[in-house]
């Protein structure tokens, strides 16, 4: 056990049952060990959860700067960073307010309301992970349920282009494998977990199931799925990579079960057929509604990545990237979302709050950030600080300040304060809050110069 | 901390095929992804470091692709596509067998070799993409240096050796202080 790491003895005070500030599962279980103002250890978390919790101080933004003429970050105080990005919030014809997945619906109000007055696009990381889910979603409908239910009752869950045991650590614990539920009273052995996944994934090793078809053939393999359901006969020996019997099995395995949940990943919104796959796989779970009980569930990643669409679909009408540059809402796949709007060099002003373009972005899509100024709103030093142009350190939700998030299943849950937060950062609330001020101030200044 | 340590990747770089070729250049499909080191240091906020460098800056890949090209584990290699190339170390795959196809982490370096192209579906297309592989002596770049060195936001984009003899940026933040 050259591994093995000690429980930690040396705390002052517990704080119970914090949310994970970590991805989509949100649990809500947690306890922090807390020492001289610091979380030491987290208890019930996954690896994931407590190595964000218990962050990297070295590389905590800790004071707000502004890059110089040198090409070198600077300290500066808050009014002159915060005058500077509203400056160029202000001065903008086409900024992209991009992030938003890691911190409080609190904050994404008033960051709508910016965007709404200087004409901005809101996206969010939708936009580079589940953001066809979503077209597909509109497409073909949204058989959910809660997690509640899937622990309950489930008695078959299906992972689709998702490696749950390592984006979602406690997914398969907490929610859908693992638990046991009211009628699934033995846990794991009343449930059989299939994992459909060209890769020998984590998740895969730990399955009853695997099917491994062949790269960018999840849309052929549901189809077939599909066919078999409506009494079809499949005319190829080989669908996928896989045997037309072993599809006709997973086939009926599938209908003769009580409760099934399909938990789909970026397996199938990042290959080529993109949406269309989530298409067919709603539809291949509407099908399987003529026969038994089941339901369909992107695994989302961030904390609060539903959390913006919710919000947005509710104030707007538009799941994320929406764009309101004619001064009304926008929503248009290919044309109003980040990637697109930098691969086409449209945008002249980039926020990125809460989220890390530099880490996560195509590099053809951070060339044009390269060329354009970029204003960082987020707790740490990252690849997105080395194109930064105005850094404003915030503070981490769900560990120094209270807010509201959304679960992947669209269960709201407040996440509760625990410790106080280093004292020359800010809330994100205050920071858009503070931009907002500003930008109104010189867009009166402006009106009142114009209308002399 | 253990948080972030990686297990011991077993060192099986055996050249056993009697019919297989050493070669220099191999053509190969690139996946991205997330993985749960790479996902672990991200959100720590570790991004300058070293082990960030070791869990995104790096290819799994097949052992037998591996004695293909001759290479063993944590050697370095450059991995070309469409839309650029970039140095990563080279790793045993735990996923093993999938001949053909690495795996490189989300992160910096794999960015610089994926598809920006969304087909007007707003997402970028991060996996299955082709490229080759072949063996390097150059240096994986730590991340302030790979952004450096890629994008080149506050260097002279001109002058390309120029940036490569630039002083690292090392592993922690740089900043004038007040």
């Amino acid at each position: 056990m050259a591994n093995y790491e000690p429980p930690v003895t040396d705390y002052e005070s517990i704080v119970e049952n914090c949310t994970c500030a970590f991805c989509g599962c949100n649990c809500d279980d947690l306890d922090y060990l807390i020492k001289d103002g610091h979380v030491v250890g987290v208890r019930h978390a996954c690896r994931l959860g407590a190595s964000k919790i218990m962050e990297d101080m070295d590389q905590r933004l800790l004071v707000p700067m502004i890059r110089g003429e040198d090409g070198e970050l600077a300290e500066t105080d808050w009014d002159s960073a915060l005058d500077k990005a509203a400056e160029l919030i202000a001065g903008a014809v086409r900024p992209i307010f991009y992030g938003w997945s890691e911190t409080s619906i609190e904050t994404m109000h008033h960051g709508l309301e910016l965007g709404e007055l200087v004409g901005a696009v809101l996206d969010n990381q939708a936009t580079i992970c589940h953001g066809p889910s979503l077209q597909a979603v509109q497409n073909a409908g949204y058989p959910i349920s809660t997690l509640g239910e899937v622990k309950n009752r489930a008695d078959m869950c299906l992972y689709t282009g998702s490696n749950a045991m390592n984006s979602h650590p406690r997914h398969m614990a907490r929610y859908s494998t693992f638990p046991r539920g009211y009628f699934r009273p033995r846990g794991r052995f009343d449930r059989t977990v299939v994992t459909l996944d060209p890769k020998y994934s984590d998740t895969a090793k730990m399955s009853d199931i695997w099917v491994g078809f062949e790269q960018n053939g999840d849309y052929e393999f549901y189809n077939a799925i599909r066919a078999v359901l409506k009494g079809k006969k499949l005319q190829k020996e080989f669908i996928s990579g896989i045997p037309k019997e072993d599809v006709e099995e997973l086939a009926e395995a599938m209908k003769n079960v009580q409760f099934g949940a399909l938990f789909f990943g970026l397996g199938l919104t990042h290959t080529l057929s993109k949406q269309r796959n989530i298409d067919i796989a709603i539809q291949m779970v509407a099908d399987l509604n003529s026969y038994t009980k089941w339901i369909l569930m992107p695994m989302r990643g961030h904390f609060n990545v539903n959390g913006f669409n919710i919000f947005m679909a509710f104030e707007t009408g538009f799941p994320y990237g929406v764009d309101f540059a004619r001064g009304y809402q926008r929503y248009m796949n290919g044309e109003t979302n980040t990637i697109d709007l930098l691969t086409r060099k449209e945008c002249d002003v980039f926020m990125v709050i809460a989220a890390d373009p530099g880490a996560h972005y195509p590099g053809g899509a951070v060339k044009h950030l390269a060329e354009i100024p970029v204003i960082q709103v987020d707790i740490h030093w990252g690849p997105s600080t080395e194109i930064a142009d105005v850094v404003l350190p915030g503070s981490f939700v769900g560990v120094e300040v209270g807010g509201t998030s959304y679960r992947m299943d669209g269960v709201p849950i407040w996440m509760k304060k625990a410790i106080d937060k280093p004292e020359t950062c800010r809330d994100d609330e205050w920071i858009i809050k503070e931009i907002l001020e500003r930008v109104k101030k010189i867009k009166a200044e402006q009106g009142a110069l114009a209308s002399k | 901390m253990t948080y972030v340590d990686k297990p011991a990747i077993p060192k099986v770089v055996k050249f056993d095929e009697p019919n297989a070729k050493l070669r220099n250049k191999l053509d190969v499909m690139l996946n991205t992804g997330s993985d749960i080191y790479q996902g672990a240091c991200k959100k720590r906020g570790s991004t300058l470091k070293d082990e960030y460098r070791k869990v995104a800056g790096v290819a799994y890949m097949d052992p037998k692709d591996m004695a293909k090209l001759g290479v063993s584990n944590w050697d370095h290699v450059k991995v070309i596509s469409d839309w650029g190339e970039v140095v990563v170390n080279a790793a045993h795959s735990r996923d093993a067998p999938h001949e053909g196809t690495i795996f490189i982490p989300k992160g910096p370096w794999a960015n610089v070799v994926v598809s920006p192209e969304t087909y007007c579906c707003c997402d970028p297309t991060y996996k299955g993409i082709m490229c080759t592989v072949e063996k390097s002596d150059d240096d994986v770049l730590l991340m302030a240096d790979l952004m450096r060195a890629v994008y080149k936001k506050y260097v002279n984009k001109d002058d390309e050796e120029g940036i490569k003899d630039l002083a690292t940026l090392g592993e922690m933040p740089v900043y004038k202080k007040l």
